[in-house]
């Protein structure tokens, strides 16, 4: 005890504790982090959309407004994405319907299945449509004979009202969930018939959460370039269209000038959609009540058919990519092989994977093993160290916005919810922008792409991680301090064992999220640095659909991998309640 | 002297609400203080500048002759135990009272021999190896009590410790925060809106009121001489007239009651306030003939409830209600029925007087 002789009244001074101090130093840390990577590069991109040369003018926005290919990428995104809204919106409803306010058998099975395309990259579903769709599809070549073929718009909208299902069922299921079934039976017993009831109690009950949801789709859709980028043949849109003018013409200014015209629709949905998820939660009482009357056998049955179908479409179509992945000649030889997993030539080479197998294996193997799979090696890596690095930096972040709330507090929450809002391929587009420069070392490297996964993906993270912190009774921490605790023992012994589950499913999410996203990193891949998903891109531009659809194959065998082992870990299905907002 | 705990002028605002009004309390070493008052009095706040956790925005909290306003908590040594346990679910209750020695770096041994005397200390030995979870809320409160107590805090702050528990284990666990207190001659400071468990337990109770402490005193001074009408009310039950004063009378409605106070002579309008109990109650023809004879009213028993020991009559005076207590012996033994006439004696000495004040709500 460090007592010393004091005088009546000597005051001892400590004006900066070390709690605080911390907090200042973790709180500027994560400011400058999201400042440099996230605000700088769209600043970059807002600029350069307004300049030709060295010249400030409005000439980008002009060329993009009076050329006719290139303006009607803005009108086939919104239509695209206004019809996936709704269509996706209506499916979702009644199917979160059906797992919360009936009675039906198997509703952990319908549950399972429809956040499986969570765990694939948004290109699957593309893939599985063109191979019983396409030109050569199952069912268009093979089974009908007809020329029609799924390329272009429907073939869009039906791959991204796959894509976009789990998400927008996850809140309608919440929604639903909480929402007082109480209130349904006082209608009924006031004499409302069951679909008055409906119309009138539960429909408005969900209001909020249906509205939610369909922003949340209309987002997903607009800023997805997995999809239209296989199934969208000469049906451009706007994410699409950036790629074109970047990669295909270089012509930077016009891409950043399309990114700025994207960002607002999705800004907008973003913004929609935060506001009417707090709006939603605001209305979920505490009374609500589990307890349901068992349907009648109408009901049930309509609802079991119904769940089915969503979940057949799903089922499908992972059987046909994984299928495809096998068979040597899609639709027409059904004999199975494995050639094409071994994959044509990528090029590149993974750090320590290339040097360890090449040290041994000889020929074919060598090739195969140490060079063909070294996007796989490369997306593995840099999976775990997003996995690792993301969860730790929403959980800061989360912790010093709930816990902390040191001034400022508002403007690194604000920062840590705007990812959401920026499409992927914008923010990949300004990472070339802001980065690609002599200085800048780290730029075409892995770790450029860490921190741009970790940064698009920083708003569920932070989300879920200050839901779970907001969990934990503001004494216990207390506690810890009188105690004796530094702020360090007190978050090590106290508040991480407490949001140990959190933490452990942000990891998986940022992982799943590493492994199956395309739209961002795709500008940022290179000939050095290669990943699985952008290969999936690559392979099938290249017309090698059956090894597209092996390397898909593969990465979901990865996160499934994962998945189990997190299960494994932590005695809790990851996947639960996981979603693109929450 | 001991390490006193000293507040001085303490002061605290929230924006413009003033939470505690320049505030002096000298607290001694192992003594049992008590803050009592209504929630929303800052008494919470007062706490919580002890304990570092709430800055103090003007004014000073000195212990042992040092200002400590801006010591970080854990730097200040004192114990504090929070109404809803704050036991860390992650940790054994060993564990958990472990935790505040572990963090001091203290010997292994030693730790384990200091968290088996605290264990001792409430006989919850055999549930060492549980969790919290595991335990009702009053073995909670007790683990979470001696996990304060096990580094040997300088002083134990409990912030409404007993308010989250049902009756009758509060009343039991009330008598072992005082068993404790006395064993072990700490020095406590308890927060509490409930005025029995205040008045039972505490060495000096300190009642207040919108930041300020309206009366500080031992509980039976607090009870028998409440300062102010809003303690008067607040401690306890009391009976209030309004009235103007003239000498030894107060005239109140068309009554006059004679009164016998020692004290300031207070002139003109002010309240009456006398206990439920000191009032008594006499079958119609069964008075004594020595009373005074201003000081007796009739009524009519309204309600008859039975409080175990006591029985509460509320009782009507041409329209008022009024509280009288008697024990239960007495109820028995005078044949007191509801809807009964009776007759009341106010005895003159049992009269508490105040001064008119800005609180005139008081029925």
């Amino acid at each position: 005890m460090s007592r010393t002789e004091t005088t009546q009244g000597l005051t001892i001074s400590a004006p900066i504790s070390s709690d605080r101090w911390l907090t200042g130093v973790t709180m500027g840390f994560l400011l400058a982090v999201l400042i440099f990577f996230m605000l700088y590069p769209v600043y970059d991109i807002c600029k350069l959309s307004f300049f030709r040369g060295e010249k400030l003018t409005l000439e980008n926005y002009i060329s993009y407004f009076t050329n006719p290919r290139m303006f009607r990428s803005l009108t086939n995104s919104l239509i695209v994405s206004g019809a996936t809204t709704v269509i996706t919106t209506i499916l979702a409803f009644f199917f979160a319907y059906g797992l919360t306010r009936t009675t039906i058998p198997g509703k952990g099975i319908f549950y399972t299945i429809s956040t499986l395309p969570l765990i694939a990259p948004s290109i699957i579903q593309g893939l599985a449509l063109i191979l019983l769709f396409g030109k050569n599809g199952l069912f268009t070549r093979y089974l009908l004979h007809t020329d029609w073929n799924i390329y272009g718009a429907t073939g869009i909208i039906v791959a991204e009202c796959l894509y976009c299902f789990p998400n927008a069922l996850f809140i309608l299921y919440t929604t639903l969930s909480a929402v007082d079934t109480r209130l349904d039976e006082a209608a009924q017993s006031l004499g409302a018939s069951a679909l008055k009831t409906f119309y009138k109690v539960t429909l408005p009950s969900a209001k909020y959460g249906i509205a939610s949801a369909a922003a949340l789709v209309f987002n997903l859709t607009i800023t997805d370039f997995g999809v239209p980028v296989v199934i969208g043949g000469n049906y451009n849109v706007l994410a699409t269209e950036i790629y074109q003018q970047v990669i295909g013409m270089q012509r930077f200014n016009l891409g950043a000038t399309i990114s700025v015209i994207l960002l607002i629709p999705s800004v907008a949905a973003f913004l929609l959609n935060y506001y009417l998820t707090k709006k939603s939660y605001a209305l979920i009482s505490g009374q609500a009540r589990p307890f349901l009357q068992p349907s009648r056998p109408f009901k049930k049955w309509a609802f079991t058919i119904y769940c089915w179908i969503p979940c057949t479409f799903i089922l499908i179509v992972f059987a046909t990519v994984f299928l495809g992945s096998f068979v040597k000649v899609w639709p027409y030889d059904f004999s199975l092989t494995l050639k094409h997993y071994n994959f044509p030539s990528l090029g590149g080479v993974a750090p320590l994977w290339t040097k360890f197998w090449a040290s041994f294996l000889k020929g074919e193997w060598q090739a195969i093993i140490a060079y063909k799979y070294a996007p796989i090696w490369n997306s593995l890596w840099i999976s775990i160290f997003v996995a690792v690095g993301g969860a730790c930096l929403t959980l800061l972040a989360g912790y010093i916005v709930e816990k902390k709330k040191p001034k400022g507090e508002q403007v690194l929450y604000t920062l840590s919810v705007l990812p959401a809002a920026i499409p992927g391929i914008v923010m990949g587009l300004g990472y070339i922008l802001a980065f690609n420069k002599p200085y800048f070392f780290i730029y075409g490297t892995f770790w450029i792409v860490i921190i741009n996964i970790i940064i698009c993906n920083f708003t569920l993270g932070v989300l879920s991680s200050i839901a779970n912190l907001k969990q934990i009774d503001k004494s216990i921490e207390e506690a810890a301090v009188s105690l004796g605790a530094n702020p360090i023992t007190t978050f090590a012994r106290v508040v991480f064992p407490l949001t140990k589950t959190a933490f452990f499913s942000n990891m998986t999410f940022f992982f799943m999220r590493a492994m199956t996203t395309i739209s961002a990193v795709i500008f940022l891949v290179s000939a050095k640095v290669k990943l699985a998903a952008i290969e999936i891109v690559f392979l099938d531009i290249d017309g090698r659909t059956a090894s597209a659809n092996a390397m898909c194959t593969i990465i979901i065998l990865i996160v499934v991998g994962m998945l189990v082992a997190m299960r494994l870990i932590t005695g809790r299905t990851a996947l639960k309640g996981m979603s693109a907002t929450t | 002297m001991g390490r006193n705990l000293r507040l001085e002028n303490l002061t605290k605002k929230f924006g413009t609400l003033t939470a505690v009004d320049h505030v002096d309390l000298e607290i001694e070493e192992g003594e049992f203080i008590c803050f009592l008052g209504p929630s929303g009095c800052g008494k919470t706040t007062v706490l919580r500048m002890i304990t570092g956790f709430e800055t103090v925005t003007e004014g000073k909290v000195i212990f042992d002759g040092r200002v400590i306003n801006n010591l970080i908590p854990q730097k200040r040594e004192f114990g504090i135990v929070f109404q809803s346990y704050a036991l860390f679910p992650n940790m054994t209750v060993e564990e958990n009272i472990a935790f505040g020695l572990k963090v001091r770096k203290m010997p292994k041994k030693e730790v384990a021999e200091r968290v088996d005397q605290m264990l001792d200390l409430i006989g919850l030995r055999d549930w060492r190896k549980l969790y919290p979870a595991q335990l009702s809320g009053g073995q909670q409160q007790r683990v979470a009590l001696v996990r304060a107590l096990a580094p040997n805090p300088q002083v134990l702050l409990l912030d409404e410790p007993l308010s989250a528990l049902d009756a009758k284990i509060r009343v039991r666990l009330r008598a072992e925060v005082k068993r404790l207190q006395q064993e072990l001659k700490k020095t406590m400071i308890y927060v509490t809106h409930d005025q029995e468990e205040a008045l039972s337990i505490a060495d000096r109770v300190v009642v207040m009121e919108a930041g300020q402490f309206r009366q500080v005193g031992k509980p039976i001074e607090i009870y028998q001489c409440p300062n102010s009408s809003f303690v008067a009310d607040f401690v306890g039950t009391s009976n209030f007239f309004k009235g103007s004063r003239y000498e030894d009378r107060v005239k109140t409605g068309k009554r006059e009651f004679k009164i016998s106070q020692s004290g300031p002579p207070t002139e003109g309008e002010v309240f009456l306030a006398i206990r439920p109990e000191k009032i008594e109650v006499f079958k119609e023809g069964t008075l004594p003939s020595a009373l005074e004879p201003s000081n007796v009213i009739s009524g009519k028993i309204d309600v008859v409830t039975f409080l175990g020991a006591a029985v509460r009559l509320t009782i009507n005076i041409d329209g008022e209600e009024l509280i009288s207590d008697i024990i239960e012996k007495e109820f028995a033994q005078r044949q007191l029925k509801q809807g009964e006439k009776v007759l009341l004696y106010f005895p003159p000495e049992a009269f508490i007087v105040y001064p008119m004040t800005q609180r005139e709500g008081i029925s």
